[in-house]
């Protein structure tokens, strides 16, 4: 099956497991992850550091073990959500961060082996954006929220195009898949980049990504129809992760 | 190897010449390791192991998970109001046939392990032992079938031998059932006490009951069979657990008598209520 | 690792009072379930199984591989059920505890040794090449009752999956992906179910069926009773525990059949009700064979 969803907005909630500190389940592009984040919690002694929290982020392949390609993934997700927490407040304490991959879009022209699993950079927006709900969810202290993107070059035709979320045919072909992801003040916070680009290349694709993530004016103007189905869907990361808070805290509320 | 069941009609006898309702030779001693707080060694049939029970003293040094300890609420080694039964079992490569190597983490000694544990722990007064831990090891020197059942007897006869106060015996027999579950025969006869080659082939389940009591501290299958035979399987079990309660008892009797004999122990020195004769 | 936070006394005190009135905190009877909810995912063999709060995850997956030396003959199967952190912070990962290895033995017994997946079916070219089916079972939500939910999204998860088609033509195998031509279910001979009852009492005199976290840290005694339909029972798991009358455990493995059927009554209709979901064009015939049994 192709995935249905490949093209429709993101999809988020949050609370949806009763017994973590906080957790959130996300959907897009195919691709559909559930975090839990407890936190924070007693370290254990080889993961304690006096001066701050240890961010400790486990990556489950739904089907097989994971390898070297989830520890890749968990280091890039720790080191950059090691930014926005504001672990000083929580010396010797852990934050647990578990991304459990529930669905990933399937290629249907190959067929896979799956005692292995491997992921790759384009489920990486997916885990991250899951990671921070849960980790509004569970009321971690953060510096600022962040989301990320990824963004592939595929050679179509001649000509070379920037794919957003590319699907696992693009990724397939592509001559380089970059992650990025930003905060919600716009800085960069992680730039991983896989295959041959040139600077050009990159600074386009810089400016791809940052409009997908924060996109500061609401995507109301028209005139940046670029291919991409994130503007045209609608807001850019930031304000989706903002109104999936806000309508969580409402939906909370309600009996005020 | 299929077992060749069809002769059983013809004579009523098992493949090793037991009728239905017999156990295989029981052979048990008490005290067989003069260093250790109590020990044991049992033999059903050509089953044979071998047990040590340590304790209960201070909890060791926690080494890896805690499988096949039961107790401890919680099994937070020491923190805990009862005691803790920590039970290792360890199978000799040159016990079966096939020398399969088993690792440290497989789960069906796992599993076995945490079953000896509780079933203990059910009998035990662990309650008197706070921030303590009992430990039981045992060790598998020949496999002939009936495996739990040999490991839950030769663990409580330690226990009775290291002297740690306990409710009963744990007693524990297996029960099978004549013929297999492709074979819908309502007649089959229930089995007592099987056999390797009983297990492979038969539907069987492992029963331990507290004391002679119609109570089930342990009731284990692993195989497919109907439901209307487990009614006639645990009845034979139970009744069978009677029987292995009463040789058990036995052996703790006699080598009371045997320890008076010697002048091991002086006769009345909590032995007061035990029939020497 | 943290430890599990335990009842305190007052409220261990103030559930067992209650069961003894024949009362349980959340107004079931003794012998009732949960609303138990199961959800099939786009893919095949994707099992979503809600049980109250208890929420477990199971997906099925198949490659081509060597086949084991010593079985030549049989395809593989295995079940990996591996609790992260995401169940409870006690658990940690690659350091089984005492649940984890009593859920995949109880798991393993009752799916695979009862002979529900027929192994000999997933053979390619004897010695060779067979497929591996292997499911995951990733339990998301831990509320008491995990083994059941399990035990129920494994087998649904099994009986929903597709393993790609395939095809001998003179010594060469061919495995067609998806798109080429539509997988087939897997041989699939009976559906067990895992029952559990908990104990509770001095004696084990209250039996109840689908304890929750709370009655799961009070019981005395539980004991895992897995059967199928036709009244087979595949495995029994009374693991020690304070004793249980013999008569008692019989009455329980009565009522575990009924909730048995219940289960497979509800599986088939889930299953039916996706299979016409799904149904495009003249597929229908094709997969209405696979419930003969």
């Amino acid at each position: 099956m192709a995935s249905p969803c490949a093209t429709s907005a993101p999809e988020a909630a949050l609370g949806v497991l009763p017994r973590s500190d906080g957790s959130a389940k996300y959907s897009h592009a195919g691709y559909t992850v559930t975090a839990s984040v407890n936190g924070p919690i007693e370290a254990q002694r080889k993961d304690e550091n006096p001066y701050e929290a240890f961010v400790d982020v486990i990556v489950r392949p739904a089907a097989g073990v994971g390898g070297t390609r989830e520890r890749h993934l968990e280091s890039i997700l720790q080191s950059s959500l090691s930014h926005i927490i504001l672990i000083k407040n929580f010396p010797r304490c852990l934050i647990q961060i578990v991304l459990q991959i529930e669905d990933t879009p399937e290629n249907d022209y190959v067929n896979t082996k799956l005692v292995q699993a491997s992921l790759n950079f384009a489920i990486m927006p997916a885990l991250f954006q899951t990671a921070v709900l849960a980790l509004l969810s569970a009321g971690v202290p953060m510096r600022a929220t962040a989301a990320a993107t990824a963004v592939a070059v595929v050679p179509q035709d001649g000509v070379k195009k920037t794919v957003v979320d590319p699907s696992p045919r693009d990724i397939e072909i592509a001559q380089s898949v970059h992650v990025l992801a930003f905060t919600s003040h716009g800085e960069l916070l992680l730039a991983e980049s896989e295959g041959d680009f040139t600077v050009k290349e990159w600074d386009g694709i810089y400016e791809t990504a940052k409009k997908t993530c924060c996109h500061s004016t609401p995507a109301k103007d028209g005139m940046e129809m670029v291919l991409d189905e994130e503007a045209s869907a609608g807001p850019d990361m930031r304000h989706f992760l903002r109104s999936t808070m806000e309508s969580k805290v409402a939906a909370d509320l309600y009996w005020k | 190897m299929p077992l060749d069941t069809s002769t059983y009609n013809l004579a009523l006898l098992r493949v090793d010449g037991r009728r239905w309702n017999e156990l295989r030779r029981i052979n048990a001693q008490i005290r067989t390791q003069a260093a250790a707080d109590g020990s044991s060694y049992l033999e059903m049939g050509h089953t044979k192991v071998m047990c040590v029970v340590t304790g209960p003293s201070e909890p060791g040094p926690r080494r890896g998970g805690v499988v096949g300890s039961a107790g401890g609420a919680g099994g937070g080694g020491g923190q805990s109001k009862d005691a803790e039964v920590v039970v290792n079992i360890v199978i000799a490569g040159f016990s079966s046939v096939d020398r399969k190597r088993r690792g440290r983490g497989d789960k069906r000694t796992l599993e076995m392990q945490s079953t000896v544990a509780n079933a203990l722990a059910a009998s035990l007064h662990i309650h008197l032992f706070p921030h303590s831990q009992i430990n039981v090891s045992l060790h598998v020197l020949s496999q002939d079938g009936s495996l739990l059942a040999a490991l839950i007897n030769a663990a409580t006869l330690a226990c009775v031998d290291a002297g740690i106060p306990m409710t009963d015996y744990v007693a524990a027999c297996t029960a099978g059932s004549t013929s297999t579950y492709a074979a819908n025969d309502e007649s089959a006869d229930p089995l007592l006490d099987m056999n390797h080659q009983e297990e492979q082939e038969l539907p069987g389940l492992t029963v331990a009951t507290m004391g002679d009591s119609d109570r089930v501290v342990a009731l284990v299958c692993e195989s497919r069979v109907q439901i209307s035979r487990l009614e006639g399987m645990l009845v034979v079990g139970v009744d069978g657990c009677k029987q292995v309660r009463e040789i058990l008892d036995r052996v703790v009797r006699e080598k009371g008598r045997r320890m008076i004999d010697e002048g091991t122990v002086e006769k009345g020195t909590g032995l007061n209520d035990m029939d020497v004769d | 690792m943290p430890r599990e936070v335990e009842p305190s006394l007052n409220e261990k005190q103030f559930v067992l009072q209650a069961l003894q009135e024949n009362l349980r905190l959340d107004g079931r009877e003794i012998d009732q379930y949960r609303p138990l909810e199961l959800t099939f995912g786009d893919q095949y063999g994707v099992a979503d199984v809600t049980l109250g709060k208890t929420r477990v995850l199971a997906k099925a997956s198949a490659e081509v591989t060597v086949p084991y030396t010593d079985r030549p003959l049989d395809g593989i199967f295995t079940i990996a059920t591996e609790l992260s952190p995401m169940t409870s912070p006690a658990f940690e990962l690659n350091r089984p505890t005492e649940t984890e290895v009593l859920l995949s033995r109880l798991l393993e017994k009752t799916v695979r040794r009862s002979n529900a997946l027929d192994t000999e079916s997933l053979c390619l070219i004897a010695g060779q090449k067979c497929w591996s089916v292997r499911v995951d079972v990733h339990v998301l939500s831990h509320d008491g009752n995990l083994i059941d939910a399990a035990c129920f999204a494994v087998v649904a998860a099994l009986r929903h999956f597709r393993k790609p088609d395939t095809s001998m033509e003179g010594g060469v195998l061919t495995v067609y992906t998806p798109a080429e031509r539509e997988p087939v279910p897997l041989s699939w001979l009976h559906s067990p179910f895992c029952i559990t009852w908990s104990f509770f009492g001095d004696q084990g005199e209250i039996a109840l069926l689908d304890a929750t976290w709370v009655e799961e840290q009070i019981r005395v005694a539980s004991c895992t009773i897995s059967l199928n339909r036709h009244g087979e029972i595949c495995q029994i798991a009374k693991l020690g525990g304070t004793p249980v009358d013999a008569v008692a455990l019989l009455q329980c493995s009565g009522v575990a059949l009924t909730k048995a059927k219940e289960f497979s009554t509800y599986l088939d209709g889930k299953l039916a009700e996706d299979t016409k979901k799904r149904n495009k064009g003249g597929l229908l015939a094709e997969l209405s064979a696979e419930n003969d049994r």
